[in-house]
């Protein structure tokens, strides 16, 4: 069975493919930075052994890691609109991102705090710095660095899980590329072009993040 | 509440659906698994580079467009496939990839000079395998198939975007004719409970799979910490 395939219908999709992945650009970088604060304020937590939060913490990241991405959603954007929290489409997608995507950076940033040497904090304690300031001074600077490559390989998950939005309606990218299947069934020819795009965005996320952390690992590299 | 219970059975039919789909998607991706993993490790390059081009391709797009391109991707090449496999071809290469990974990284695991000594006893390529590698390999890698079978049952909820009628698309269709009859959406307690069910089955198996990692920690010492890190990758996937 043969089948035309279509250079020229992928060019006249542009515009729309573009307006899916501007979307998808935005709701990725705001659900990373939000689950990178949260992975930094939940490690913080779980690390300094806060009395009943940290459990509450512990509890939150095995909850979101034993339970599907989708399912999350549906619960945010269906659920909560059902008990008279409407939240738009685009805040639940990155909530339940950011969620998720926060439950992960938790775990990463976590490991980088207990990679901090022991003698650091010992050092610390010899200086009498409060705990707000070890955390500021020390145990940031070290260890978010060690826990960069681990919050890349979270950082990129959340970045294809976007894709599942598609699912509560949300224009970004898979869902234009839907969309269109649907209108034109010019099938291969839309996810030959988003198959291209994600891998050129996961790329180019991977390089980015690379470059950051040769600049991070810097004063750490004998001269 | 009350709608839970009276559609208790029909979760527990959806139920059964999803763990159906994931046995049988987990059976594929493990041998798809033991397949490209082997040429991952092997040292004709052009086995090596399909192998990692497969892995790459499956770990680097997302599993809804994925899912989404097998399902209607495949009537165009005259095989049109019912949401059910649909979702098995496409969980199934996915997570064959991400099990491809864990199987090479069990093999290289083991030391280079156990092969070279092998064979220089003069054992045949399949007789190094099946007589050294293997035995080693199969134990270690045992706790992160485990993982992975926990992520193929949450990835089988995507299945209901194309109308599997698993576990979730039966609580999908709950919520909607519920909402159609009386008016009011009970999606908060119904997906609430379909969370908590989730929970409940995957932090079991996660339990499950740390007992069975400490176990094999003492034995498999070394290996069992690069084959860990491997795992972690493949469960931030999902």
């Amino acid at each position: 069975m043969s089948y035309d395939f279509s250079f020229s219908y992928i060019w006249g999709a542009g515009p729309d493919l573009m307006s899916g992945l501007w979307m998808t650009i935005r709701i990725s970088l705001l659900s990373i930075v939000f689950s990178v604060v949260i992975g930094t304020v939940g490690a913080a937590l779980r690390v300094f052994h806060v009395p009943g939060l940290s459990h509450l913490v512990a509890g939150y990241v095995n909850f979101i890691r034993s339970t599907p991405l989708l399912v999350q959603l549906f619960f945010v954007f269906y659920g909560l609109a059902s008990i008279g929290i409407p939240i738009s489409d685009f805040w639940s997608g990155v909530l339940a991102l950011s969620l998720w995507g926060g439950a992960y950076n938790t775990e990463n940033i976590r490991g980088g705090f207990l990679a901090i040497p022991k003698g650091l904090g010992e050092a610390a304690g010899a200086l009498a710095l409060r705990s707000s300031h070890y955390l500021l001074l020390i145990a940031l600077p070290v260890g978010l660095r060690v826990s960069i490559p681990a919050m890349l390989n979270t950082s990129v998950s959340v970045l294809k899980n976007s894709a599942y939005l598609q699912a509560i309606g949300l224009a970004e990218l898979t869902f234009v590329a839907m969309d269109r299947v649907a209108m034109d069934f010019r099938t291969l020819e839309m996810f030959a072009a988003i198959g291209a795009i994600y891998l050129a965005l996961v790329l180019a996320l991977s390089f980015s993040v690379r470059g950051i952390e040769h600049v991070l690992q810097k004063p750490f590299r004998a001269s | 509440m009350d709608l839970i219970v009276q559609t208790l059975p029909l979760l527990a039919r959806g139920l059964a659906a999803t763990f159906q789909l994931a046995l049988i998607t987990l059976a594929v991706a493990a041998l798809i698994s033991v397949v490209f993993g082997l040429m991952g490790t092997s040292r004709r390059r052009s086995l090596r580079w399909s192998a990692m081009a497969f892995v790459e391709f499956f770990r680097d797009i997302p599993l809804v467009v994925n899912l989404l391109f097998v399902y209607f991707g495949a009537p165009l090449v005259g095989v049109p496939l019912e949401p059910f496999w649909a979702a098995v071809v496409s969980l199934s290469s996915w997570g064959g990839a991400n099990g491809a990974e864990i199987v090479r990284g069990g093999f290289n695991a083991v030391s280079k000079h156990q092969r070279e000594s092998a064979a220089a006893l003069g054992l045949k390529p399949w007789e190094v395998l099946y007589y050294v590698l293997a035995p080693q390999v199969l134990l270690p890698i045992l706790p992160p198939f485990t993982g992975l079978f926990s992520i193929l049952i949450q990835a089988t909820s995507l299945a209901s975007l194309v109308g599997a009628l698993e576990f979730f698309r039966t609580a999908q269709i709950i919520v909607e004719r519920a909402t159609l009859m009386t008016g009011h959406s009970p999606a908060f307690a119904v997906f609430g409970f379909v969370l908590c069910v989730y929970f409940v089955i995957c932090f079991s198996l996660a339990t499950f799979t740390r007992r069975l990692e400490r176990r094999l920690a003492d034995r498999t010492s070394k290996r069992g910490m690069k084959v860990q890190s491997l795992k972690q990758e493949a469960a931030e996937s999902i």
